[in-house]
């Protein structure tokens, strides 16, 4: 319970430290937002009243301390780019909600791949005696695990989308017309960010399980007349599995915060997309909702892996 | 003569292979910023959209440019760029990780909770946002890359130190009455390059795959620079018509991570069996 | 009872266990003895058919009553193996620490043994439990009318199958059921049982308890439950005692002792200490270099030993007798303790938990004398160690006074692996010292020149050659290690030298030399020692005076031999036991 409470604590003390950092760290930086809006032409009497209009005449302090308290509001503030209507400027959570779900199911997709394939081909790997298919499969992960996930993306279109014509590149179909077709396209994207990952956790499980089956409790379980096969399901893999929460976790944190570069190759409009044409059109108020947003999945998801592994782990929680 | 051979054959496959491949690519990019087979920006209408052939060995694009002349310019660009940034990240990484993991204390933890904060962080995603406070462009993404992974180093050689801070001959080396600086750089930091040398290898890949990605999303390397990542994102348009043209720098990028990898898997190998 | 005939084993390389023929009677206990890579635990990892699968027996066979179990040139037969394994012989191993699964529960590792030979042999459970001593009789009696029980139910769910089909399977099922929970208590209670009998008295805490929960000397209780509790006709223990407490040891030894009284099965003791040996085993073997180079009667072999190497054995390992004369009169403090409390902060949390400051060592109050060698004995955590840190300043929590009369001390490490920089060379090690004591002080600063010699002369005193010079540490035996620490220790002249457990990692001959060598460099170079061991007869082989400690304080203190003769204290008469 008092761990509990200290992993909460240092929690929300991470996303404040981010959250100040996010929001200054976009004041000190050249090029006024104003300008750039307006463009070069404006007069000094519309910029000035722009600047009031966007709250940008008090000082930062003021400023973040208006913002941060908005944002524990709810009120996540407006996109200085994406307007709602001819009068209206679009808010940020609207935005946001807009292009979360199109990640969240990327990244669910992608988690299915892992561990549907990952785990299964990581204990058969490990089991295996055949010499062949050890060195198979050492050089089929290490290639894919050098694969960048964009090219990965590109081989996918063309190998599914030109050659064998499963799916049109470029042809997103939004999850609100339909959303099964939505699933249908983003397999595509889901198969290349999971490859490299599946590579890497089969690797890392196979390798858990080779080091846990040299350790003295299951020369004691052999002892005791334990086969084979039970040895490595009973004994073996659940000890094995420990370490692969851990880096489960942190494939998850990496997928849910965005798998930004896989989103590019397909078109797909998530949170990726969102904040690359954020940054390049300098659209503030909608890069720094997005930091915070990335964080929080990451630390919360981080908190989840941590707390899972008390529980899974009777070494931690018992002490 | 004899030495070097003596050399290689104490060397593994792994080792051997990852250090052929990465040397390849190496010679290759350093050779483009003095000769390259055809002028990489020399168009030629009559030559768009040559598939490979001698004359072209990775073909040509949609302006009948030399696609093998713009990969070697990119690995030169690829090769520059990630050896600076792993010069900055890993340099910064042996300094302070030596003194927080050392000395302990409140300095330590601060830095633990900063780099336990970044590392948390999918990496091109720390360099965007450095990228959109900095604005593109080569020295800005070797910057941003130095800092977005220095974190990682730091953890390494802090936990290295740490483990090595109460080891025995730390101990003694202290009752004889050896200087801090002297234990810390003569007779801990030795003692590292093992493992550092391994996560240096990562480093490299990391940074590889990092400045392409970004340089892929228009937000890296800009051009004139020739960039693996954007000859990417040019060359997807042309999928149906030219797939060389995307599958040359893609490979290209393939080439050298693999082959790092297995330089990093062979020291791993080589350390382990010393042990 | 069990036959190993010729018995050579390979890992891609030499042979490591060569020729080896041996009997083991029914109820007899046979010791082998033997250094560290004597072939030892390969030639009982052999037997048990546990050897990994890159060893290769390349002769021999091994009979259980009569039944070939393995033969050179076939490949195990693992079905074969697993209706021994656990059923008719099983094994207690080194590491209690880590012989059980970390993340299962105590109880349901020993009940494992249970569930996996039931299914096999049903009749199992009852024809052992026909062995077992009578204590247990009634006890028994009361699982036999259980399993009457289940069989009537049995009976009477075959009478309702005739009922319609439908109420009939649930019946059935029902039935099932019950009699799975009826087998799971049963098995529970056994399990139980079997703790109690090794000396668990907190048999149901231990039940429901993860390994990492209990005591070395509790883990290795359970290992032997686990062992014991299907009544195999052999069990094998590989170094049972080799990584607890003497007094813990003392209580295991007594347990297999019993329980070998009162099942009556065979026991093989693997040791490297030939007093344990002696203390428990009827007959033992002596191996070395996989061969077995004696055999006999134990006390043949203690009174009588032919081989050389027994000999040598014997007359290494130490003794309480044959101790050189005690050379130091001296009594001047070179060191002196008062009122000393030593702590130790625990800070479980980083963040918000508060530190709790622990009192390790409690009022230690004594002196070293100029050029003696203190003995300091007492068991794993006792607080000797934490004392040493503290006398050399490595540990500012104190209270008291520490007086030292001359230069800093110096320390030599238990481990000879960790305790050298294994990135230098032994030229650079043995300088180093010199180095720093130059840049201290550089009225003592050296020339390069004079630093090579010093150094060739102390590798010399330590007994190496000079080609050890340039070799790193790597390139070094364990022996040869701790001697250039040592070297390295003395090589300033120091008044004292702190010695943790510089032997324990050792095998008993080099460990002679070393204790040897340690006298002889003291008697030279006058300097003192406190000299920390948890074993008392090593204690008594080098020390002029001797310190007990337990639980962080210092019981008695006085002169080697009016110690022995004549303890003080309760704990002194146990370790001396």
């Amino acid at each position: 319970m008092k761990y509990l409470v200290k992993k909460i604590v240092t929690l929300i003390m991470t996303l404040f430290l981010v959250s100040v950092l996010a929001f200054l760290a976009f004041q000190i930086i050249p090029g006024d937002v104003v300008t750039s809006i307006l463009g070069t032409e404006a007069t000094p009497e519309r910029e000035e009243a722009l600047r009031k209009e966007l709250g940008l005449d008090k000082p930062p302090v003021v400023r973040y301390v208006r913002w941060a308290g908005n944002v524990l509001r709810g009120d996540f503030g407006e996109s200085y780019r994406y307007s709602k209507n001819m009068n209206q400027m679009m808010p940020v959570a609207e935005l946001i909600g807009d292009k979360l779900p199109v990640t969240l199911l990327l990244a669910a997709l992608s988690m299915i791949l892992i561990a549907v394939i990952a785990i299964p081909l990581g204990v058969f790997w490990a089991r295996s005696k055949n010499k062949a298919f050890d060195v198979l499969m050492n050089m089929g992960t290490q290639t894919a695990m050098a694969v960048p996930s964009f090219f990965l993306g590109v081989l996918v279109t063309y190998l599914f989308g030109i050659v064998l014509k499963w799916f049109a590149p470029g042809g997103y179909v939004s999850y609100r017309d339909n959303f099964w077709g939505c699933v249908r396209y983003m397999i595509f994207p889901a198969i290349s960010v999971a490859i490299p990952k599946i590579a890497m956790t089969a690797r890392f499980l196979r390798n858990s399980m080779l080091m846990e089956s040299g350790s003295d409790y299951v020369r004691t379980a052999y002892s005791k007349g334990a086969s084979e096969r039970r040895v490595a399901y009973f004994h073996v893999l659940r000890n094995a599995m420990m370490p692969v929460v851990t880096f489960l976790g942190m494939i998850v944190a990496e997928i849910v915060a965005g798998s930004i570069v896989v989103e590019q190759v397909f078109s797909l409009p998530g949170i990726g997309k969102l904040l690359i044409s954020s940054i390049s059109t300098r659209d503030f108020p909608v890069v720094e909702i997005l930091i915070l947003y990335i964080t929080f999945v990451v630390i919360v998801v981080y908190f989840l892996v941590d707390v899972l592994y008390r529980i899974i782990d009777p070494r931690i929680s018992n002490k | 003569m004899k030495k070097v051979a003596g050399w290689f054959k104490k060397q593994n496959k792994y080792f051997l292979v990852g250090l052929a491949m990465t040397g390849l690519a190496v010679v290759l990019g350093i050779l483009s910023f003095f000769w390259t087979p055809y002028g990489p920006t020399t168009m030629s209408a009559a030559e768009r959209f040559n598939a490979p052939s001698f004359r072209h060995v990775f073909g040509t694009d949609n302006f009948g440019r030399d696609i093998f002349s713009r990969v070697m310019q990119g690995i030169g660009t690829t090769v520059i760029v990630s050896s600076l940034i792993v010069v900055i990240s890993a340099g910064a990484g042996i300094l302070i990780g030596a003194i927080t993991g050392y000395f302990g204390g409140i300095l330590d933890e601060a830095i633990m909770r900063v780099t336990d904060a970044v590392n948390a962080f999918p990496s091109i995603l720390l360099a965007l946002v450095v990228i959109s406070i900095l604005g593109s462009g080569k020295q800005n993404v070797i910057f941003s890359l130095g800092i977005v992974f220095t974190p990682s180093y730091v953890r390494i050689v802090r936990s290295e130190f740490i483990r090595l801070r109460d080891a025995d001959f730390v101990c003694r080396a202290r009752l004889m009455g050896v200087k801090k600086l002297r234990i810390l750089f003569v007779h801990i930091l030795p003692n590292i390059f093992s493992v550092f040398w391994v996560s240096v290898t990562i480093g490299f890949n990391n940074a590889i795959l990092a400045e392409s990605g970004m340089s892929y999303l228009g937000i890296g390397v800009q051009p004139p620079d020739a960039s693996l990542g954007k000859m990417l994102s040019d060359a997807q348009g042309y999928l149906g018509r030219a797939p060389w043209y995307a599958l040359a720098p893609g490979l290209t990028i393939v080439w050298i991570v693999l082959g790092f990898s297995l330089l990093s898997e062979g020291i791993r190998r080589k350390e382990a069996s010393k042990k | 009872m069990i036959k190993i005939d010729n018995l050579s084993v390979a890992f891609d390389g030499p042979e490591v266990v060569k020729n080896v023929s041996f009997t083991i009677g029914d109820g007899e206990i046979l010791g082998v003895v033997g250094e560290s890579g004597s072939g030892k635990s390969v030639t009982a990892l052999t037997l048990m058919g546990l050897v990994a699968e890159s060893a290769h027996v390349t002769s021999g066979e091994i009979y259980y009553d009569d039944q070939l179990l393995l033969k050179a040139g076939q490949p195990r037969n693992n079905a074969l193996y697993r209706q021994y394994q656990g059923l008719k012989m099983s094994m207690v191993f080194q590491e209690p620490m880590t012989s059980l699964n970390p993340t299962m529960k105590v109880g349901a590792q020993v009940e494992e043994v249970l569930l996996l030979h039931d299914k096999q042999d049903p009749k199992a459970p009852t024809q052992s439990k026909s062995k077992a001593p009578a204590g247990n009789l009634a006890k028994s009696a009361k699982s036999e009318s259980a399993e009457a029980k289940a069989k009537a139910e049995a009976k009477a769910d075959a009478e309702k199958k005739q009922r319609p089909a439908k109420e009939a399977s649930k019946n059935a099922l029902l039935a099932w059921h019950e009699r799975r929970v009826q087998e799971k208590e049963d098995r529970k209670r056994r399990v139980l049982e079997a703790l109690l009998n090794v000396g668990l008295k907190d048999a149901q805490r231990v039940y429901d308890s993860y390994p990492h929960q209990l005591s070395g000397g509790m883990r290795q209780r359970v290992m032997i439950a686990m062992a014991v509790i299907l009544h195999p006709g052999l069990i094998v223990a590989d170094e049972p005692t080799t990584a607890l407490d003497v007094t813990v040891q003392n209580q295991i030894i007594d347990l297999l002792r019993k329980i070998n009284h009162e099942q009556k099965n065979s026991l093989l003791f693997i040791t490297h200490d030939l007093n344990l040996a002696r203390r428990l085993c009827d007959r033992i073997l002596v191996m070395q270099d996989g061969c077995i180079v004696e055999e006999g009667a134990t006390e043949d072999i203690f009174c009588d030993p032919r081989g050389d190497y027994t000999k040598k054995l014997i007359s290494a390992v130490p003794g309480r007798t044959g101790k050189k004369k005690t050379s130091n009169s001296s009594t001047t403090p070179l060191v002196e303790v008062h009122d000393l409390n030593v702590y130790y902060r625990e800070n479980a949390n980083s963040l918000f938990g508060k530190t709790v400051k622990k009192c390790i060592v409690k009022d230690a109050n004594f002196e070293v004398y100029e050029g003696e060698i203190l003995g300091l004995v007492g068991e794993s955590g006792c607080g000797k160690t934490t004392l040493s840190k503290a006398m050399l300043g490595l540990n500012k929590m104190i209270d008291g006074r520490i007086v030292h009369h001359s230069n800093s001390p110096q320390m030599v490490f238990q481990d000879p692996y960790s305790s050298l920089n294994p990135t230098k060379t032994v030229g650079w090690l043995l300088q180093e010292p010199l180095r720093a004591q130059g840049i201290l002080d550089p009225s003592k600063a050296m020339t390069e020149k004079d630093r090579v010699a010093a150094a060739y002369d102390m590798l010399h005193k330590v007994g190496l050659k000079d080609k050890y010079y340039a070799r790193r540490p790597s390139q070094l035996s364990g022996g040869q290690r701790q001697r250039i620490s040592i070297g390295q220790a003395l090589i300033t002249r120091p008044g004292l030298v702190i010695a943790d457990e510089p032997v324990s990692a050792l095998d008993v001959t080099i460990q002679a030399q070393i204790l040897d060598l340690i006298r002889s460099l003291q008697e030279e170079l006058k300097t003192a020692f406190l000299f920390i061991s948890h074993d008392i007869n090593v204690i008594y082989q080098v020390s002029d005076r001797i310190m007990v400690m337990k639980d962080g304080k210092i019981l008695e203190i006085g002169e080697t031999e009016e110690v022995f003769r004549n303890p003080q204290d309760a704990y002194t008469k146990e370790l001396l036991r």
